[in-house]
């Protein structure tokens, strides 16, 4: 066993840390959340130079060839600084099942504008019960001709207003499973009949609901084969699950940072708050959660990354990181008193995202059926 | 990053499989918590002496004095196996394998490791150790030890009292913390650690029951005992180290032990609630159920990946400053949860005394529940532990 990064993955994550701390300062953050895009284009064209676009894509379609576990890495720091736009919808949710289904004119065509930071794709899934069950699945995806019509609504979706492509999760059939006749289907954002409406958050984050009031799809669109679509959701399940909770390791080694930091800062009684032993033992719960994730997270990764997927050891990963993220949030503003409930101070922003991130590839009862199934139960 | 067992680990696990479904008596009801050891002291050393011929015991010692050099990753996966099967034996008083062997071999002289190590190895009533560190006024604070040794000639000479001694009753040897220097300018510093020979004169060994009426640990009484002065481990006065390490070695292997025990019990409840119907349904119907038992597992496995990790830093060379503390108390937490847990799913049966042909899953659940509180508190509380990852992970001001 081997618990160790390889050297250019620890380069890469130094320098994804000191870049975006130098880039991405909190008060970046919080102008973020009030802008009508919710991200810096500026900022995006910097990330596109450093080859984060397409970090895992091979050189072919402009990538950096890079592993999966490069990524992870990065998106655990771009947790942990809490980065704003729209990295995670169009790279872990829509150009990893591009890359691994696309065939290869969708590949020749869409990857190489992801990787020069041209395209922002989203995925459009949850309907009215924002879970990702295949038989919530509703919007109708009807034959005419060689193309295919799509009416129906979806919600939470993120960063739809600002994307150029929407991944759309349609029902082109029944079957004895609600998994079968589940179709994906590439869609302009800015098609006519494509409306959306945007669903505010507490995270500062930018969902929508879209609405797809027959829009016409030419059969080419069709990301994977007809029907099969689940598997794909299946595939992106898996990975986004992973790449959120990269982001949530991150969050969390934030929080406990800032708040271990505080400790040693903060004078009561006439002695920092960290000397005593209620703090200590908050901060070692906190950190005890943090560590688990990580581990977790590694591991379910390090899976991925071989090539041997354990749907089982995603799940334990995200069912703790949705716990845990949570948990340390809420014991940091503890630990901080009223300044951590302001609006001027830095946890209020993890805290606040920490909902997206639960209900992101899965919620925790979600996760732990899947669990619950390999337990034999 | 490779998160694979080897293959020595992997044919080690089906071997240690074989070895339970072979050795192991067909009436034999497995070790549970509440007993940290077995009450038969016979069985349990025939158990040790099996576990020796294998080249078990000892595994990660040096082939000279008695073991196989076995990686720590091979050691963590026996420690697993072990206690998911519940094979009694393996410990020699708990201390011989775990912190006696390994602190030798830092810090012991050739002559100590060649007497001492191949004794342990052997799986052979004169390889049992205790350990005597705590006293009635130095629990948690420890360096307030009274016991002292006073150096007589060739000798030491013991007096003081010990206690919550585990396996006392049956060790040999002792493994002694008493004050050498009682005027050290801090506590901590006049500490030694003495090699004791239990049948030495002097030596008084008294039960002390647990609140379930089992014989684990006891009072020990030092009256005048003298000590070879070449039964010093290590320095004289710098005990503090050395019984500091031995901490950490016992905490390493909690979290081995606690993930095989606790991954047997999990799946065990996982059976018990596939066939068993509670009003109308079975219980692993029951999405409340589910989600427990999710939990739990999902908690083992971060305890898998913590233990695992703190091998993989000691295999680097690298000295550990918390995870052990760290993993210590994700391992109590992880025990109580299964005792909490397990008694929710047994429901009424939970009351069951472990032992009766009434209790379900050979009473392991009773045995957790009766069991936890005292595995929290031994070898350091969940307060010290994370007052040791605060001030050592986290640099926070000392708090004590």
């Amino acid at each position: 066993m081997d618990f160790s990064f390889t050297e250019g993955q620890d380069m890469l994550r130094v320098s994804a840390r000191d870049f975006l701390a130098k880039e991405c300062p909190k008060a970046k953050v919080r102008e973020m959340a009030r802008d009508d895009r919710g991200y810096d284009p500026q900022l995006w064209d910097r990330m596109t130079e450093l080859g984060w676009m397409g970090l895992v894509f091979p050189e072919e379609y402009g990538g950096m060839a890079g592993s999966f576990m490069d990524l992870v890495i990065l998106m655990e720091e771009m947790g942990r600084n809490i980065l704003p736009g729209p990295f995670f919808s169009t790279v872990a949710l829509c150009a990893l099942p591009l890359l691994e289904y696309g065939n290869s004119d969708q590949k020749t065509k869409f990857l190489p504008q992801i990787a020069k930071g041209e395209a922002i794709w989203t995925l459009a899934l949850a309907e009215s019960s924002g879970t990702c069950q295949a038989s919530e699945v509703r919007l109708r995806a009807a034959p005419a001709g060689t193309d295919y019509v799509l009416k129906g609504h979806k919600l939470f979706v993120t960063d739809a207003h600002v994307a150029d492509y929407v991944l759309a999760v349609g029902r082109t059939g029944g079957g004895e499973s609600p998994e079968d006749g589940v179709t994906l289907f590439v869609v302009g954002a800015r098609a006519p009949n494509v409306k959306m409406v945007a669903i505010p958050t507490i995270g500062g984050d930018r969902q929508f609901r879209v609405s797809f009031g027959e829009v016409t799809v030419p059969e080419d669109n069709i990301l994977g084969k007809m029907g099969k679509g689940w598997d794909i959701v299946d595939f992106v399940l898996q990975r986004a699950a992973v790449l959120k909770c990269a982001e949530m390791s991150g969050a969390c080694q934030a929080v406990l940072d800032m708040t271990s930091s505080y400790a040693k800062e903060r004078i009561q009684f006439d002695r920092p708050i960290g000397s005593f032993q209620a703090i200590q033992h908050k901060l070692a719960d906190m950190l005890i959660d943090a560590e688990a994730v990580q581990y977790l997270l590694y591991q379910a990764a390090w899976g991925i990354n071989v090539g041997s997927p354990s749907r089982w050891q995603i799940s334990a990963a995200k069912a703790k990181a949705n716990e845990a993220y949570q948990r340390i949030c809420i014991e940091g503003i503890a630990a901080h008193g009223a300044i951590g409930y302001t609006m001027d101070h830095d946890i209020g922003l993890y805290y606040r995202r920490v909902k997206a991130a639960q209900f992101a590839a899965g919620d925790t009862d979600w996760h732990r059926e899947v669990i619950a199934d390999g337990l034999g139960l | 990053m490779d998160f694979r067992l080897g293959e020595k680990e992997l044919a080690l696990k089906e071997e240690i499989r074989k070895f339970a479904e072979a050795e192991l008596p067909p009436d034999f009801v497995r070790n549970t918590v509440i007993d940290g050891e077995f009450q038969d002291f016979e069985f349990e050393i025939s158990m040790s002496r099996k576990l020796a011929r294998r080249g078990w015991l000892a595994m990660s010692w040096p082939q000279k004095y008695g073991g196989r050099d076995a990686s720590l990753f091979e050691q963590t996966v026996y420690e697993m196996e072990i206690a998911y099967w519940g094979i009694p034996g393996a410990w020699m008083g708990i201390s011989g394998i775990q912190w006696v062997g390994p602190c030798l071999m830092m810090v012991g002289t050739e002559e100590q490791r060649e007497k001492y190590l191949p004794l342990i190895a052997s799986g052979e009533k004169d390889g049992v150790w205790c350990t005597c560190y705590s006293e009635p006024n130095a629990g948690s604070d420890f360096a307030n030890i009274r016991t002292r040794a006073v150096k007589d000639g060739d000798d030491y000479i013991v007096n003081g009292q010990k206690v919550w001694t585990s396996a006392a009753h049956r060790a040999r040897w002792c493994w002694l913390a008493a004050r050498t220097d009682s005027n050290a300018p801090k506590k901590h510093r006049g500490i030694s650690i003495l090699i004791v020979d239990m049948k030495s004169p002097g030596v008084t060994v008294n039960p002390i029951l647990n609140y379930y009426g089992r014989h684990h640990f006891n009072e020990v009484f030092f009256d005048n005992v003298r000590v070879p002065a070449s039964n010093l481990v290590g320095e004289e006065n710098r005990g503090w180290y050395y019984l500091m390490q031995s901490l950490a070695f016992e905490r390493r292997s909690l979290a081995p032990t606690t993930y095989g025990a606790c991954k047997r019990i999990l799946e065990d409840l996982a059976r018990y609630a596939g066939q068993t119907e509670r009003e109308g349904r079975l219980l692993s119907e029951s999405p409340l159920v589910r989600a427990k038992l999710a939990d739990l597992a999902i908690d083992l496995e971060a305890l898998k990946m913590c233990a695992f990790q703190l091998a993989w830093r000691i295999s680097l060379g690298q000295i550990p400053t918390y995870e052990s503390s760290r993993n210590k108390v994700m391992s109590d937490e992880l025990t109580k949860r299964v005792a909490m847990t397990g008694a929710e799913i047994l429901g009424i049966y939970s009351q069951v005394d472990p032992d009766s042909r009434w209790a379900k899953l050979d009473g392991a659940i009773q045995g957790a529940y009766l069991g936890f509180p005292g595995q929290a508190i031994a070898a350091g509380t969940a307060e010290i532990e994370k007052s040791i990852v605060a001030q050592f992970r986290l640099g926070l001001p000392k708090s004590y």
